[in-house]
């Protein structure tokens, strides 16, 4: 690495930027198909199989956007917190508390309308994922304690949390396993293309993509958390509150983590239980980074990691193909997408 | 158009050979030919964007040509990257610092090649003898076991220089070597270079300052437009002679009109201020009225960094007040000093002054951006955004391909124009400029001192923070000088006793 060339960076042609966001996942498949042919399978049957299981049809296609809405919004959660300079990786853990705050009010006010429910059931998910991320904002930006560490470790504490609650005072009355009472019927989210778990989460969530790109490209506090992301000697030399905007930046990133947990309570599991997220909210730093943090990229990668894990739950069924398969291309993917981030990193070191 | 190379010159310890780089559509080394022979200085001057910084990358190994080669002890050579080329002896300092921050001086200096005692660890006492021993080599004395990032910028020159030494170069490459050094410190590294050159090292250095080259240099190569337009004897050369080959045409001089100084602007009143390092600034007081420029003179590091910080107050004031158009500003934050007509261009371009990633028009709007005409709502209004700053951009005539390519794609002088351009955009009460010219070309200094003079005439306050003293002796229509943390002297505009200037810089008190 020392030795090689350095060539200045050529000034971003859109289409350059698409070529270069695509290489980490030609690589993965490139890497994965020699896996899979050492392992014995035909990697082009295991790829066409993988496709036909994720948009083979209207049914498929639900699934995948079913499975695509949490990582939207966890890339979402994770992007906003990174364009203020923030690597916040606590995405997890306000998904574990903002998904048990809406099951919560889901099961204790059952009386109450669904819309009423809902959109109580959604704010006490933002609400309390935003105050999960009041600390590590106020250590980072007061303090300068490193937020990986603390949002890192904030994790185990909301996984272990949440599992203490579901196994005591809000398990579920006759329920020998770790989870709350199913939500209202009313709670539940309305699905969009019933018997699929596709909901208006999903809606949600991409009006949310929207939402960020105007932020991020039209408005003045989008413009300040990006030049307090670049350069936050610059930003605070111009006036701009680099700390606040820390702050600020990461309770959105909590709110939008909790958020991604109550649209999974109250859309798709019903109710809280133990080990609710599959690993969601790190899902979520792959999306952010292999988008690149903008809006249209981060919906593709969502997509993209959405439909591998549609396609990877059911390719077992069709074929003999095991499903570690998928969790390795999964793996590849997000490795090559990160170390084309750590060289990002590197050469704005060597610019600073 | 140049000679081809004929036979093998082993005096010839680093060359070029008619070497091309382009980037794109721009060439940026068009047919280059230059030659340092074995124990000489050689000084490469050049406007910024002539392609020295081009041409020194090739020649460390850091790029490699499209066209031509690098000559080694007069061998074709092609380098496999910046490590093959420090195996041959050839090693560079560049124009940003690559000490690492959290290490001390001593172990910056033996990093990567430490010496180590039988049981792996390093061995500090051997570590201080080499550094001792290349402090005799140099001619300086340092005190090792500073942390980096508390060591003044020419200490870590220094630093950087011998830390090639001490991992065995001997073709020393230095970027600018004294960019931000005070006058002082500039003879002493021009000593140094001087000192190695005894020794048998090879020096090639870029530099912008005619003085320096013409006092150390034994060759001057000089660029322009990517090409190398001819190089010098040193007895053949002169700073018109030079200066004439670097522009090509003659720079405009200065228009300097009668001083009509107006109100009091900026006001700071027996101002303390603890400093990071050991200065501490005491008892200041100043007041600049409007249409007045007021240069602080001084070494670096002897309270202009003080000053800095606590009138834009990135640093906290201990005791004293500070005002600006009558509204105490002492306590505020940036935002409120910026809003009620404080301007402030940064000494460190590349860090704070601007931010590379971000647009030109990124770089020029900010800390505009909330303006009622450029913000309704929360919301930016693009378009008049960009009107705005296109006609700004072509007003403070800087030079660029389009103004939504990041501001790192701009030369050094045209980055510097965008930092001016911005800081007097609407015209602020008070403009605090700190070294506004560094690293800048001479027809870009040109520029903006005229941009500065423009603004005073307009009723403008500045307080001019500067190592250059040509700078604060054009500008200037009052120089402050300062030392140790205190006021030393004052002199108005036309005072020429630049000797008597440079004593007081050096702590003598005028007689009364």
């Amino acid at each position: 690495m020392s030795d090689a060339v350095i060539i200045p960076a050529k000034t971003g042609l859109p289409l350059n930027a698409i070529a270069s966001a695509l290489v980490p996942l030609v690589l993965a498949l490139v890497v994965a198909a020699v896996v899979l042919a050492l392992a014995g399978y035909n990697p082009f049957e295991v790829y066409r199989l993988l496709a036909v299981e994720s948009f083979g049809s209207s049914r498929r296609i639900a699934a995948t956007l079913s499975s695509t809405t949490p990582l939207i919004l966890t890339g979402l959660a994770t992007a906003i917190a990174f364009r203020a300079g923030a690597f916040n990786v606590g995405v997890e853990g306000c998904i574990f508390v903002g998904g048990l705050a809406a099951a919560y009010v889901g099961f204790t006010y059952a009386g109450l309308p669904g819309i009423v429910l809902i959109v109580m059931g959604l704010a006490a998910s933002v609400i309390v994922g935003a105050l999960w991320m009041l600390v590590p904002g106020l250590l980072k930006a007061r303090l300068d304690v490193d937020e990986v560490v603390t949002t890192l470790m904030l994790n185990f504490i909301a996984i272990s949390l949440t599992a203490y609650l579901v196994n005591g005072p809000l398990l579920a009355p006759g329920s020998a396993n770790s989870a709350t009472p199913m939500v209202a019927t009313a709670a539940r989210l309305p699905r969009l293309m019933p018997p699929s778990t596709l909901n208006i989460g999903f809606i949600i969530a991409v009006l949310l993509l929207a939402l960020y790109w105007l932020w991020g490209n039209r408005t003045a506090l989008g413009f300040e958390t990006r030049l307090a992301g670049l350069n936050a000697r610059f930003a605070t030399a111009q006036g701009i509150d680099v700390p606040m905007l820390i702050i600020k930046m990461m309770l959105l990133s909590g709110a939008i983590g909790g958020l991604a947990g109550g649209i999974h309570a109250l859309g798709t599991v019903g109710r809280f239980v133990s080990g609710f997220s599959p690993g969601y909210g790190f899902t979520g730093i792959a999306v952010a980074l292999l988008g690149r943090g903008t809006a249209p990229g981060m919906f593709l990668a969502a997509l993209l990691f959405g439909a591998l894990a549609t396609s990877g739950a059911t390719i077992q069924l069709f074929s003999d193909v095991p499903i570690e398969i998928v969790d390795i291309l999964q793996g590849m993917i997000m490795i090559f997408a990160v170390a084309r981030f750590g060289w990002i990193f590197a050469r704005r070191r060597r610019v600073a | 158009m140049t000679e081809p190379t004929t036979g093998m010159d082993p005096n010839i310890r680093l060359g070029a050979s008619n070497v091309t780089r382009r980037f794109g559509s721009v060439v940026a080394n068009d047919g280059v030919d230059f030659k340092a022979e074995r124990g000489t200085v050689h000084a490469i001057v050049g406007g910024n964007g002539a392609g020295k910084s081009t041409l020194m990358r090739i020649l460390q190994g850091m790029d490699r040509p499209d066209e031509g080669f690098v000559l080694v002890d007069g061998v074709p050579t092609v380098f496999l990257g910046p490590a093959d080329a420090f195996d041959r002896g050839i090693g560079m300092v560049h124009q940003e610092f690559m000490l690492v921050p959290g290490l001390t001086l001593l172990e910056n200096l033996v990093l990567a090649k430490e010496p180590t005692d039988k049981l792996g660890r390093i061995d500090h006492k051997a570590a201080l003898e080499a550094a001792h021993h290349l402090e005799k080599l140099a001619g300086v004395t340092l005190d090792w076991h500073v942390l980096e990032q508390d060591a003044p910028v020419h200490v870590r020159q220094i630093v950087e220089i011998l830390r090639l030494l001490y991992r065995g170069a001997d073709v020393l490459i230095l970027d600018e070597p004294t960019a931000v050094l005070a006058p002082a410190q500039v003879n002493e590294v021009i000593a140094l270079l001087g000192k190695l050159r005894s020794e048998g090292r090879t020096i090639i250095f870029i530099s912008h300052k005619l003085d320096e080259v013409l006092a150390v240099a034994d060759r001057i190569t000089v660029m322009r437009n990517g090409r190398a337009i001819g190089s010098l004897e040193r007895q053949q050369a002169s700073k018109a002679r030079l200066a004439e080959m670097m522009i090509g045409e003659v720079v405009a001089r200065l228009e300097l009109r009668e001083q009509k100084a107006g109100a009091e602007v900026l006001s700071i009143e027996h101002l303390d201020v603890a400093g990071r390092r050991q200065v501490k600034l005491k008892d200041f007081s100043l007041a600049i009225r409007s249409g007045e420029i007021v240069g602080i003179a001084g070494v670096a590091g002897n309270g202009q960094d003080e000053i800095t910080g606590a009138v834009t107050g990135l640093i906290e004031a201990e005791s004293g007040r500070i005002r600006i158009g009558g509204v105490d500003i002492t306590d505020a934050s940036l935002s409120v000093r910026r809003a009620a007509g404080l301007s402030y261009l940064s000494p460190d371009r590349a860090a704070e002054g601007l931010c590379l990633q971000a647009s030109i028009t990124d770089n020029a709007i900010a800390g505009h951006h909330r303006a009622s005409r450029f913000c309704a709502a929360g919301v930016t209004r693009l378009g008049a955004i960009n009107r705005h700053i296109e006609n700004l951009l072509d007003r403070f005539a800087v030079k660029r391909g389009s103004s939504a390519l990041p501001a790192s794609s701009l030369s050094g002088g045209n980055q510097q124009k965008v930092a001016v351009a911005r800081e007097l955009d609407g015209d602020p009460k008070a403009l605090i400029a700190c070294q506004p010219t560094r690293g800048v070309d001479i027809r870009g200094i040109a520029f903006i001192h005229q941009c500065l003079l423009d603004y005073r005439d307009r009723g403008g306050a500045v307080l001019l923070i500067s190592e250059e003293l040509d700078e604060l002796l054009e500008l200037a229509d009052r120089i402050v000088v300062i030392y140790g943390g205190e006021v030393t002297g004052e002199v108005g505009r036309g005072a020429s006793d630049v000797a008597e200037i440079g004593r007081m810089m050096l702590g003598g008190k005028v007689a009364a």
